[in-house]
This record gives C-alpha cells, structure tokens and sequence, in this order.
C-alpha cells in the first residue's frame, strides 16, 4: 500500500510540468551556486596560501631592524577557508580575512569580502546554503500543501478509504514521495560539492564525514518542513488554504523570526558602538602601565621594583635591557586590557546565542542555520576561536621580540638591530579548528532543537493519522 | 452480501434514515428509488463505514460494518455519482493504484484485461485520465470493482449524467458483475435504468422505505405510478 501511493505519487509529481519547473529552476540555482561557490573558494584559498607565504618571506627578509621596530612592522594572521565554506559560508563575508598583528595594539580582522562589494552586495549572494536554506523548503510547500486537499478536492479520498486503504500507509506513501525528490536533489548537491572538493586537494582537509554531518542537518530541516506541509494539508479544506498556511510557515520561520530574533537579542544585548568599545580600552589603556612612556606612574613603580629585586640602584646595572622589559610588561598589561574588553564582547555575543537558542523552538530555521555555519566553520564562534588565536600569537610575537631586544641589549641602547636569523625563529602563525564532535558538543542546544522539531512534527502527523 | 436489519441514522433531531431493513443476496441488484434527501445516500455511506449508525446493524459478507469496518470492505467496491480519478495517470496506472491499495498486485496483462472486461475500449488503456468523458470514468470504476473480485457493490447514482448509449452499456457491466454473483446495491433516480437491471426495487421517502417490488413483477408504467404516488404522499402529508 505504502509503495502503490509512493509510486501514484511520484508519477503525478513527474508528470505535474509546474513541479518539473520548479525542480529544473531549484537545481540550476543549486549548481550555479556551488560552482560559483567552488570558484571562489579555489581562489580565495589560491589568494591565502599566497599571501601567507609572502607575509612570511617579507617577514623573513626585513632586513636589519630593532626588535621593536619589527613589532610595529608586523604580520599577518590569515583565517583560513574551510572546505564546508563551499556549502555555507556563514560570516565569513562579513568577519574578514586577516589580521594584522602588531605591538601594542589588538586588531580586528580586515579586509571582508562585504567591504569590497559594492551596494547591490546589500540584495545578497547565490549560495549553496540560501538554496538550501530558503528555496527548498520553498519547493517543498509547492510540491506538498495540496497532497492531501486534492484527494478531497477530486473526490479520491472517498474512493480510497472505500477500497480500505490504511491512513497512516497513505500518509507514510505520501510523505516518503514528498521526501524521496528532495533527498535527491540535496544529496546531488552535497556529492557534487563532495566531488569539487576531492578535487582540490591542495588546500584544507577535506573529510566526506563533515560533508554528511551537514547533509544529514539539512535533510532534518527538510522532514520537519515536509511534516509541516502534509500536517497542514491534511487539516485544511481546500488547496487553497493549505497553500496560504504553508507559505504562511514558511515566511514565518525562515524570514520573520530570523529577523525578529536578531532584533530581540541586540536589544536585550546590545554590543556597545565602536567608538564606546575603543574609549574603555584607551581608558583603561591609560590607568595601566604604558611600555612607550618612561615617566609614566606605572613605569616608575615597575623600575623601582626591578631595581629592587636585582639590587641595583640603576637600570644600567640590569643584566638586561630594562626598556624592552618595561615594553614587553606594557604588552602584558595592554593584553590584559583586550581581554577584559573583548571577553565582554564575548559575553554578550553568547548572551545573544541564548536568546537565538531559546527563540529556536519557534523555528527550525535557527538551529539549522547555527548547526549548518558551526559544521561548514563559518560561524562567529570559528572567527572568535581564530581572532582569540591570533590574539594569542601576537601576544607570543611581542615576548619573542622584546624578550630578544631585552637579552641582547642593555638600557637605553635603542641602536641594537638583529637580522634574519632572528626573524626566521619566530613560528608561524598555526591555528587549528575545533574538531568536529567539539563543534557539535558545542551545539547540542541547536542538534536538541532540531530533535524537538523533529519529534514534535511527527507527533502532530502522527495524531493527525488518528483524526483523519 | 448486504443486510441492513433496522438501521437508524439520526443527526441531532433530524431523522435522516428510520428503520431500514434490507437483504440483498449474491446475484441480485437493489435499486434505491428516491428524491433529493430520502436516506440513500446515507444508507451507502453507513455500508461503507464512513458514518455510524444511532441504532441497527449492517452486514457485508455476515460482518458487522460498525465493528469491521475495515475488515468489510475487502468484499465491497464503491463508485460514486461522480467518479474522480487522478486525471494524470493513466487508465492502466489508476486501476494499478485503486486494486493494489485494496490489496492486489496485478500484472499488466491483468489490468488491461479487467478494463476490458469493463468496456473500455483499448485506444484508452494508455490514455490520461484527464481526457476521459464520465462513462469511460464509470467503466474504470467497474474495473476496479472487477478486479478487486468484490462481493458487494454499492453504486450511488452512477448513470446520472451519462447519455442513454453509456448509460446502457453500464447496465450490461452491472449484469456482467450480477453474473459473477456480486451482490448490488445501487441508489438511482433513474427509473428506467433501475426497471432494466434491478432485480429488486424499492422506494423511499424522507428515510424510510415506503414500497418494495420485485422486478420482473411490475412494468415501467406502474414503477413510475408507484414512484409518483409516493412522492405525492409528501404533498398529502404536508
């Protein structure tokens, strides 16, 4: 019975040239986009690997400098692009590429593919993951919010339950119709971009095991869609209504409360602006030790203090370059300061997560879009996780630098210069992601989320087959 | 078979259907004569299980269809005044469908057998739902009937609609299926029809069934005396 109405259906869907349409439209947009989004990522992966190498032969071959002078010159932290960026790319657009890693001061990443774009940019990219996201389930109201109103409509239904066809068999022929399309397309996808990234083996790991996780995400997304469609068509009258209450779900979750979720969790947790974020650093910059300005309070207790430890009653008498250690202390002291500042950053940054969490029961739209940007490594806890890295290397480059400014140097000699071979000791910048059972620990509210839909949606079919 | 022993339907206070009793054995064809509203239709719905009775049994088959509802129509077929099939597939692919949800899986050979035996002609086996008139309609239905070996065949105004040459051929098929000892009950305002295939007629009135003939024993002439005189006994009523 299940197999008679599956095969019924899928010939009524193959032969329906509206639904041909549809499918022919969704899976041009899908290949169009994963081979522009294959392109992109062959070359801003071409673009990072050279730009690494570089940054570090500039690096390497500065010349003859001072430590600190080289402090200030800098370097490069570039954010790698991972595989899954392909199928989503997340807040990568937006969060930016590099940061540039110099004394005194922490960065934010730069050069974000947005900031190139020009207005249009504002009407958004043909992704993978907007098909995915918004078209499919789009496809899936168009091809199920009349599965059942037409048997009403047509009269069939009298005719099938006088043949004695069983509800929950014609419910489950029906859904696994509605379901088989889908998987197809989402599958053809998914291997398709399995296949362009087997193919480049030059950058990243590629591993099909994350690609599946993220298919396996979707193809959730897609039964609690495909639930919500045959529930709504088996409780309404006419195709009509069906079609309006399904679109109704659709805008509903994947548009409205999307919005309505940022506005509400940047308003309970607001960030504060730019400017407010850069005057508390320079505020608390300034109570603190400042490793440029001898004369500063901070500056003299530290002397005295040092002087004291060594038993010295002049800096000149330090085994040590004390203007590198006061520099290398005014690091410490001014990393202190980003932390504090960013850790707030931070806070309110989860602080939103939990209202986004909490608003998930609303729509399965969220934890699909979390769970899809944390997998792919695109979302802005991969960038915090980089930007802390970064943070964390910067820190490591300035102890390197004055360290070996302090050592090999003495008190007020600011002409010491050292050269290449210096320079090449320093370690590369390395930042390794989270792996993917931590991605996922991370995001059992979204994966639990995702379940409840899941289970909820089935529940609700499932007692609708005892009404029917 | 069909035995319908003091069936009531009532909604609220309207009593829609009152006391009906009726046997219908194998080889015999029942026609409901009746106007608009006098409980045909809700005697055929209460065989098929898709209401339930206030008080009184049906049968199909020697089960009780309140209690077997699903077991019941394993022996019965079903076709409505109007009967819809999926108008994008074939004649072939309907038959396939509505037979294999009343649990057979015929071969192909099978299937196109059955329509034949119905009347379609084979230029159609093939052919779209969507393109075919009601009395090819009609014949699939029988098909489905034909191949679902029903014992019991309930028939609600199938030949309204239909011109007198279909509406003909359908009264061939229903003495095809009488034949094969299916047992008909067929609700009709077509009083000719009803005097060429009934074997048992009867006419009802606001739910209850006011006379019974016996086919062979009454002409057309006096069907339709019968059939005005009750009828008229409303207009006495009132």
């Amino acid at each position: 019975m299940i197999r008679n109405t599956f095969r019924k259906e899928v010939k009524e869907i193959i032969r329906d040239g509206r639904i041909k349409i549809a499918f022919g439209i969704v899976f041009l947009l899908l290949a169009i986009a994963t081979w522009i989004s294959g392109k992109q990522y062959r070359s801003v992966n071409e673009q990072h690997a050279e730009a690494k190498a570089a940054e570090r032969l500039i690096w390497d071959n500065q010349g003859e400098k001072n430590p600190h002078s080289a402090a200030h010159y800098g370097t490069y932290a570039f954010k790698p692009k991972y595989p899954l960026s392909l199928i989503d790319q997340g807040v990568d657009k937006y969060a930016g590429s590099s940061i540039f890693l110099e004394a005194h001061k922490r960065n934010e990443a730069q050069f974000s593919k947005a900031a190139d774009q020009t207005g249009l940019a504002r009407f958004g990219d043909l992704t993978p993951d907007f098909v995915l996201l918004f078209i499919i389930p789009l496809l899936i109201v168009l091809l199920g919010y009349n599965a059942f109103t037409k048997e009403r409509e047509m009269g069939t239904l009298l005719l099938l339950k006088s043949q004695g066809i069983t509800i929950w068999k014609l419910i489950f022929g029906k859904w696994l119709a509605l379901f088989t399309p889908i998987f197809i397309v989402t599958l053809a996808t998914f291997v398709g971009a399995g296949a362009i990234l087997s193919n480049l083996n030059d950058f990243g790991v590629f591993k099909w095991e994350h690609l599946g996780v993220l298919c396996l995400v979707y193809l959730c997304y897609y039964i609690i869609f495909i639930n919500l469609v045959l529930l709504i068509s088996s409780r309404a009258k006419k195709s009509g209504v069906a079609l309006v209450l399904s679109l109704s779900i659709w805008i509903v979750a994947c548009l409205a409360i999307p919005k309505a979720a940022s506005n509400i969790a940047e308003g309970k947790h607001p960030y504060p602006t730019r400017q407010e974020f850069a005057a508390n650093i320079l505020m608390d910059k300034k109570e603190g030790l400042d490793g440029h300005d001898p004369w500063n309070k901070q500056a003299k207790l530290l002397e005295q203090d040092v002087m004291n430890e060594y038993g010295v009653d002049s800096l000149h008498q330090l085994p040590f370059n004390f203007d590198a250690y006061r520099m290398q202390k005014g690091e410490e002291h001014n990393a202190e300061v980003y932390f504090k500042h960013y850790n707030y950053l931070k806070i309110q940054f989860e602080s939103q997560s939990k209202v986004y969490r909490s608003l998930a029961t609303l729509s399965p739209f969220l934890p699909t879009r979390f769970l899809s940007m944390a997998v792919a490594k695109t979302d802005y806890s991969t960038h915090w996780d980089f930007a802390d890295t970064a943070e964390k290397y910067r820190i490591e480059v300035q102890a390197f630098l004055n360290n070996d400014f302090a050592e090999n140097s003495t008190y007020g000699d600011w002409s010491y210069k050292t050269g290449e071979t210096t320079w090449k000791q320093l370690p590369t910048f390395q930042y390794a992601p989270l792996k993917l059972n931590e991605i996922l620990w991370r995001n059992s509210s979204n994966i639990a989320s995702i379940a409840f839909w899941l289970l909820a949606s089935f529940g609700f079919l499932f007692i609708t087959i005892k009404k029917f | 078979m069909i035995i319908i022993d003091q069936l009531t339907k009532k909604y609220g206070e309207a009593l829609v259907l009152n006391q009906l009793s009726l046997n219908i054995k194998p080889h015999e064809i029942y026609c409901l004569l009746g106007a608009n509203g006098a409980g045909k239709t809700t005697t055929i719905n209460l065989l098929l299980g898709f209401i339930k009775p206030t008080s009184g049994s049906a049968f199909i088959n020697g089960l009780n269809v309140s209690e077997n509802s699903r077991k019941t129509k394993r022996f019965l077929a079903y076709i409505p005044e109007n009967l819809m099939l999926y108008p994008t597939l074939t004649a072939v692919e309907n038959l396939d469908y509505f037979s294999g949800i009343g649990g057979k899986n015929l071969s192909k050979v099978q299937l196109e057998d059955f329509l034949n035996q119905a009347g379609l002609q084979k230029g159609a086996f093939h052919q779209r739902i969507s393109t075919f008139s009601k009395g090819m309609r009609q014949k699939v239905g029988i098909a489905i009937a034909l191949a679902k070996d029903a014992k019991t065949l309930l028939l609600d105004e199938p030949t309204s609609g239909l011109d007198p040459k279909a509406s003909n051929e359908f009264g061939q098929l229903l003495h095809l299926l009488r034949d094969k000892g299916v047992a008909i009950l067929m609700a009709t305002h077509d009083l000719f029809r009803a005097k060429e295939v009934a074997t048992q007629i009867g006419i009802m009135k606001q739910g209850v069934l006011r006379q019974q003939f016996n086919a062979q024993n009454i002409s057309l002439p006096e069907l339709e005396a019968a059939y005005l005189e009750t009828m008229d006994f409303k207009e006495l009523e009132v």
